[in-house]
């Protein structure tokens, strides 16, 4: 195991405040072959998990990011003195997961599915940046389009929209739900 | 919904939004009229692909007179869903020569839209979970003032923030009487390296009072189109930190030596 290059990823990773790619890294240390580099970082990854180690290095939004392991999350807000995270309304997560699966999609579209209005939710997100406007569709009136930001991702701790909710993962859920009822 | 409400507090922009919160009413459990719909349909433990359409749509009525105060908003989106159910009843009772084949049952648009909002539903659940995961994990957040801003705000300020203020300035501008100095022609590479000069020796740029201060409306238009002429060359980073604030404009340690047109502004 090349052991500086594994401190130097531990640098160039603390000093990264968003998810640092590979093709950054690559970008900095130059000629490095993948397979050394993949190595290093995983080896990284292995050195955190330990139990004597409160940080860890996940993989998010498509780069690697260092971030406090969730048993320790009381500390920290004891430290930052905040009571709790807020969590997206049922509303705005709804409306997201709808933007997510169906992007890029139009506010009339997204009302459509939910079967209720929802520009108060899309401003929610676009306020948190969990969403943004790409543009406008080519139809009557010119519709506002949306899509889903990096930020999304990360606050999911997906690494790309492949990560999402899979077709069968979904089924299987509903059909457990079925077999519970009846 | 209260946690919406909750979070425009903590966050303080209660100001343009607060009096859309008029609508966001609780209705028991339900966000919606499909909600109630799925809801109803699984209390019954109905197959969603064979729906008795009359049982469901006295439920769902009688449920809708239960309740007394419907926020009017919500009533036009449950009584939306009532006229459907209605209009599939009577599609049912007309009689046919044959039996019906499944794109000809008139329940299917019902139906299509019960099983996209379902899977919708169980994703929320996952990602849900998901969030409430990712929410015990800390990241470092602090960033010294100036420093080099993210990336990600630099992709997450659209082309249409930018216009937006740009626009929010014209108004302002509009109401001012200003004169027009004649036969004074502003040129694109003048406005370039005038903004770069500017950058070079302020560090930093508030986009909403350089722009006031420009003399005429030509002027502004010129400045704005360099600015955006100078993101798209990397050669400034504009980073709005919230919708209808300020932007502000920082050079790129990393800017190509050329503005664009190929000047040199050395």
């Amino acid at each position: 195991m090349n052991e500086q290059l594994k401190a130097i990823l531990e640098v160039l990773i603390f000093i990264s405040q968003e998810p640092l790619t590979l093709e950054k890294i690559k970008e900095v240390l130059g000629e490095v072959p993948d397979e050394e580099l993949k190595a290093a970082l995983q080896a990284l990854q292995e050195d955190y998990a330990s139990d004597s180690r409160g940080i860890q290095v996940i993989q998010t939004a498509g780069g690697y990011l260092f971030t406090t392991k969730p048993e320790h999350d009381q500390w920290v807000r004891r430290l930052l003195q905040i009571e709790k995270k807020t969590k997206l309304s049922s509303a705005a997560l709804e409306t997201l997961s709808i933007i997510a699966y169906h992007q890029p999609i139009t506010q009339a579209e997204i009302s459509a599915i939910r079967g209720v209005d929802s520009t108060y939710s899309l401003k929610t997100l676009l306020q948190k940046k969990l969403i943004k406007i790409v543009g406008r569709k080519k139809a009557p009136g010119n519709p506002l389009v949306y899509r889903t930001t990096e930020r999304f991702l990360q606050y999911f701790g997906l690494n790309s929209l492949d990560d999402l909710p899979k077709e069968e993962e979904i089924a299987k859920i509903l059909e457990e739900e079925k077999q519970s009822i009846s | 919904m209260e946690q919406e409400i909750q979070d425009y507090q903590i966050q303080n922009e209660v100001s343009q939004s607060s009096t859309d919160e008029g609508y966001q009413v609780k209705l028991e459990i339900f966000e919606g009229p499909l909600d109630l719909l799925l809801f109803l349909i699984r209390k019954k433990k109905i197959d969603i692909h064979d729906i008795p359409i009359a049982v469901i749509t006295r439920d769902y009525l009688e449920y809708l007179e239960k309740k007394e105060q419907i926020n009017l908003d919500r009533e036009a989106e449950f009584l939306f869903i009532a006229a459907l159910l209605i209009y599939i009843k009577s599609q049912m009772l007309l009689p046919r020569e044959q039996e019906v084949s499944q794109e000809d049952d008139p329940r299917q648009i019902l139906v299509d839209r019960l099983l996209e909002f379902q899977k919708i539903k169980v994703a929320c659940t996952i990602l849900r979970e998901k969030e409430e995961n990712q929410l015990l994990r800390w990241k470092r957040t602090f960033m010294p003032p100036v420093a080099k801003p993210d990336e990600l705000d630099l992709l997450d300020v659209s082309l249409f923030d930018l216009a937006e203020t740009f626009f929010l300035i014209m108004k302002r501008k509009e109401r001012e009487n200003f004169r027009v100095i004649k036969g004074k022609d502003v040129s694109v590479e003048e406005k370039l390296k005038e903004i770069v000069d500017y950058l070079e020796k302020n560090g930093s740029m508030d986009f909403l009072e350089y722009f006031s201060n420009q003399e005429t409306l030509e002027e502004a238009l010129v400045a704005f189109f360099c600015l955006l002429e100078l993101v798209k060359n990397h050669t400034v980073i504009a980073i709005q930190e919230q919708l209808f604030q300020t932007i502000r404009v920082w050079l790129r340690k990393d800017r190509p030596h050329h503005l664009p047109h190929g000047q040199s502004h050395e």
